[in-house]
């Protein structure tokens, strides 16, 4: 049997597990869940490693699951160095959200069931080869994350939670017509329709330029919606205010990334010319939500909304790296998407902490907290600051050669637009200090009551240890993703056909 | 397999027809009602097993010239007889029907079952007629069956005068296109030449789809609906939710794919009109259907609406009229049966333990009922087609079968993607409900284990079906080509 559908199989029978342990043996669950997503990660990194020294398409499995005279699915399962880092990340958060929630006791075994659960979904999407499968993985991921919202979340949970699932249902739906309309054309060029990812992107690429581009905006809508990029961003902000730290670091860290993931292993990949019509859209959208979210993050006062509110610009400049599409601008667009699960990941565990210890995150009643809480002040100034981008951290490497991707591109008509970039790094630099200074340094605040504050505890300690090693290891030594990245990217960038 | 000579094509429904008529004297003599139960309940298993047998072995053959059973017979009467099996299961335990005049029930509802097969094997107009009126009739009784409640009495006489109406219109359809034709034979009048009559062709077939409407519930013929599935009891609604509106579709399937797709007589009426004739139906069927079913507050009246959304989206083999969408489509009454008949199967089990059938009602049943709450969630979520359950796999074939006939109804897949959207919100709303908001109850809920079967089994389903669509799907493309080929 192959390595891949252990990746799937392993959570399941954790999430499953974990279900039926309840009363008395609910306070066991985080260990049950601990090891079935630790065992996941470690076979991950075997992944990681196999995978590097003797490629990716021995890992590759097909079984035939539907197959009808006009229509065959199958249960296919690749990876490629796209989707391995997608697949450690999710591998990666999972066990680190575990640990970091272990004082989590409102029935503990659901909440560990929802967060396997979602691993599993998570491991399926970034793992399909198969549109049916791909489009049953990406719904499966909802669902959790529903629940994760609506039952463990803050006071407006129920509004966030079915915002959260509307939205992106619908935007799913609007993907569902464009992989339809995919299925329609492979049967007017094969005569049958096979959803395999390998078949569609041999055949898709020959169409039109006018049908690419009306699929490529489907799925794109589909997706973007999931990234998520203004102007469907507003479910974002809701959720994650309302969502435990644990669903958010999840959100944040990894689903959002299947947005991105999606516009560039199908969009670009099947429908060049339609990514070459929409070359500006994407960019505009790109450029827009960068600006737009830096710009809203000024304007919060609730920490973890911030926080939110920059993952969209964020992901704009990940939308901005894919719409330059040349090898410099989507390798690190790519690049983007992993440092950005990592520092999204530690942002989000602090804000969660802040709400945690403190009762607020209400950044006009706090103040000095450095004092207070030194552990807890350090790893929150690593990540604001592998956010902003700092050198020698995770985030440089995500934003100053991508911006110069799209220097590149822009650099003999439109080289104005390049303030916008401008803008967002001066932007996400000053919220970023900004909401720092008045937090963690000052008079230590009389608002809210802090003689019985307490610093980080070990299993939070962990968690965030854990990630900032990895935030300093990647920044120094970025080529350790890159390496990953590089192949898949040249591939591509052969398929789009430009340089 | 010629066990019963020229009668084995009937055999099925030869059991149903002995069963029917013994009920009432087993209860006259036994009077005890689980024995008339058990009786009823292993004869409709033994028609089951047998028209199981026939249809695994590939069966074919002719009663009489009139009854022709073939794959796409047998499938449509295994539909039947697993609806009429799921109701039957819990009939014997459920408050609502055990107070009823026994004898008669079962029969009636047997009876009502034996119309549907036989109209499942029926290639005349006529013998469809008589099979839809057995249907019919018998479901009148069923609905008003429950003495002393004004709903049913009124939901009784609205079923009876609608159903009379679609009647009267049905005769005047069939009688001209015999007029024109001279024949009620379906494949006859598909090879018909009907001069320059083609007005009264179209007249004709327009009655017939008014008339048939009204069996499926179709906008702007569904007004009935609501009020019958509500006035009636609760497994009695199950029934004609799932069992007579796929009987009705089937007598589309029959009739108008039948007549369309292997005769010429339509191209004299340009047999396109028809065909956006039927996406227009279809397209106000499923959006009527959704979107008010979400002011809905009761939970029976909100499934019978989103039932008639459900026989929109059939509709659209109506427009697509390929062999495709026609296995698609009986696909999608399968998935229907199970999903949708889990769900009135959940509302007929609380209501035998005194919980309503209001939306509020449903207030933290998740705690009262973890396994109820979770079933229902999954037959919601099945209906609302997210994956990856049954109605997502049944869905994705519809919905792909419409655009495989090419960009022409892509546009009606686009309106049925939407509606699916829409249908999430009030689907979502009885999921928050039961898990999210606070009941006034926290006492446990223990269900007849009837009940708890039939639950189980259409839990089954709704996965297994998910995930391994061609269970049946194999037989749904056998069916279709034998019904076109």
């Amino acid at each position: 049997m192959s390595i891949l559908p252990i990746l799937i199989i392993l959570p399941l029978i954790g999430a499953i597990a974990t279900l039926f342990m309840s009363g008395d043996r609910a306070k066991y669950a985080k260990y049950v869940a601990l090891a079935f997503s630790g065992v996941t990660l470690v076979i991950t990194l075997y992944l990681m490693y196999a995978g590097l020294s003797d490629g990716w398409e021995q890992f590759g499995v097909s079984y035939e699951w539907i197959q009808t005279e006009s229509i065959t699915i199958s249960f296919s399962l690749a990876v490629d160095g796209l989707s391995i880092l997608m697949i450690f990340l999710s591998a990666l958060l999972t066990p680190l959200v575990i640990v970091f929630s272990s004082d989590e006791s409102d029935r503990p075994n659901y909440f560990h069931t929802l967060l396997l659960a979602m691993e599993v979904g998570l491991m399926g999407v970034f793992m399909a080869s198969d549109y049916f499968l791909f489009y049953v993985m990406w719904e499966v991921t909802l669902i959790p994350m529903y629940f994760l919202i609506s039952w463990y979340g803050g006071p407006r949970r129920h509004y966030a939670a079915i915002k959260f699932f509307i939205y992106t249902h619908v935007a799913s739906l609007v993907m569902l017509i464009g992989i339809f309309a995919m299925g329609w054309e492979c049967a007017s060029v094969l005569g049958y329709t096979d959803f395999s990812f390998d078949t569609m992107a041999t055949v898709m690429p020959a169409t039109s330029q006018a049908f690419q581009a009306a699929v490529f905006a489907l799925l794109f809508f589909g997706f973007m919606v999931k990234m998520p990029s203004v102007p469907f961003h507003t479910w974002l902000p809701d959720a994650h205010v309302e969502a435990p730290t644990a669903g958010s670091v999840i959100l944040a860290g990894v689903m959002l990334k299947m947005g991105s993931y999606g516009i560039i292993r199908i969009c670009l990949q099947c429908f060049p010319l339609g990514a070459e019509y929409w070359q500006w859209l994407i960019i505009a959208i790109g450029l827009i939500s960068m600006v737009y979210g830096a710009y809203a993050c000024i304007a919060q006062t609730d920490l973890k909304k911030m926080v939110a509110f920059s993952s969209i610009s964020h992901m704009g400049m990940v939308m901005l790296g894919i719409g330059c599409l040349s090898d410099i601008g989507i390798t690190f667009a790519v690049f983007q998407m992993f440092a950005h699960g990592l520092i999204s990941a530690m942002l989000f565990m602090v804000c969660g902490f802040t709400g945690h210890a403190l009762g607020t995150r209400e950044i006009p009643l706090l103040g000095g907290l450095a004092g207070k809480m030194p552990i807890f002040a350090t790893f929150m100034m690593i990540s604001f600051m592998a956010s902003l981008g700092l050198p020698g951290l995770v985030g440089f490497w995500g934003e100053f050669p991508l911006v110069y991707g799209f220097y590149e591109f822009i650099k003999d008509d439109w080289l104005w637009l390049i303030l916008f970039c401008l803008l967002t790094l001066m932007l996400t630099a000053g919220y970023y200090i900004w909401s720092m200074q008045r937090t963690l340094f000052g008079p230590e605040t009389t608002k809210i009551d802090l003689s019985h504050v307490h610093d980080i505890s070990k299993p939070e300690f962990v968690a965030l240890a854990v990630l900032a090693i990895l935030v300093a290891a990647f920044g120094v030594w970025p080529d350790a993703a890159l390496t990953f990245i590089d192949p898949y990217v040249d591939n591509l960038v052969s398929v789009l056909g430009v340089i | 397999m010629e066990f019963l000579g020229d009668y084995t094509a009937i055999a099925p429904i030869l059991i149903m027809l002995i069963a029917a008529l013994v009920i009432p004297a087993v209860q006259l003599f036994g009077r005890r009602r689980t024995v008339t139960w058990a009786v009823a309940f292993v004869m409709v298993a033994i028609s089951l097993l047998v028209n199981l047998y026939m249809l695994t072995d590939g069966y074919t053959g002719t009663t009489l010239d009139v009854y022709e059973y073939d794959a796409y017979t047998g499938l449509m009467i295994l539909l039947f007889q697993i609806v009429l099996f799921l109701v039957l299961l819990v009939s014997n335990s459920s408050t609502e029907t055990t107070r009823l005049y026994i004898g008669a029930y079962y029969a009636l509802i047997i009876g009502a079952t034996t119309g549907m097969m036989f109209v499942a094997g029926s290639s005349d107009l006529l013998t469809i007629f008589v099979g839809v009126e057995l249907t019919s009739i018998s479901s009148y009784a069923l609905v008003t069956m429950k003495r002393g409640d004004s709903r049913a009495a009124e939901a009784g006489v609205k079923y009876v005068i609608v159903g009379g109406t679609s009647t009267a219109l049905t005769v005047y359809g069939i009688s001209m296109l015999y007029g024109l034709t001279g024949t009620t034979n379906i494949a006859e009048i598909a090879a018909a030449d009907v001069g320059g009559m083609t007005w009264v062709l179209a007249v004709g077939l327009v009655c017939m789809i008014a008339g048939y409407g009204f069996k499926i519930a179709a906008v702007p013929f569904h007004m009935w609906a609501p009020d019958v599935y509500e006035g009636a009891s609760t497994p009695v609604s199950a029934f004609l939710a799932t069992g007579s509106k796929k009987m009705g579709l089937s007598v589309f399937f029959q009739i108008f794919v039948v007549i369309f797709v292997s005769g010429t007589v339509m191209s004299s009426i340009c047999g396109e009109q028809v065909q956006y004739l039927f996406a227009i139906i279809a397209a106000f069927t499923m959006t009527v259907g959704n979107v008010v079913a979400i002011a809905q507050t009761n939970i029976k009246r909100m499934l019978a609406y989103s039932s008639i959304a459900q026989a929109g989206y059939i509709l659209i083999v109506m427009a697509v009229m390929s062999e495709y969408a026609v296995s698609a489509g009986m696909f999608h009454m399968f998935t229907h049966v199970f999903m949708k008949g889990g769900a009135f199967l959940i509302v007929g089990a609380l209501i035998c333990v005194g919980v309503g059938e209001k939306l509020s009602d449903y207030k933290g049943l998740a705690k009262r009922s973890p396994f109820l709450a979770f079933a229902m969630l999954l037959f919601l979520f099945s209906l609302a087609g997210i994956p990856p359950l049954a109605g997502f796999t049944s869905k994705f074939f519809l919905f792909n079968s419409a655009l495989e006939g090419g960009s022409q109804w892509a546009w009606l897949a686009f309106i049925a993607i939407l509606n699916s959207a829409i249908s999430l919100y009030y689907y979502a709303r009885v999921v928050k409900a039961m898990y999210i908001e606070k009941g006034k109850s926290k006492e446990k809920i223990a269900i007849p284990k009837a009940f708890l079967v039939a639950i189980v089994i259409c839990v089954i389903f709704v996965i297994v079906l998910g995930l391994y669509p061609q269970l049946i799907f194999d037989y749904c493309e056998a069916a279709a080509s034998a019904l076109l080929g």
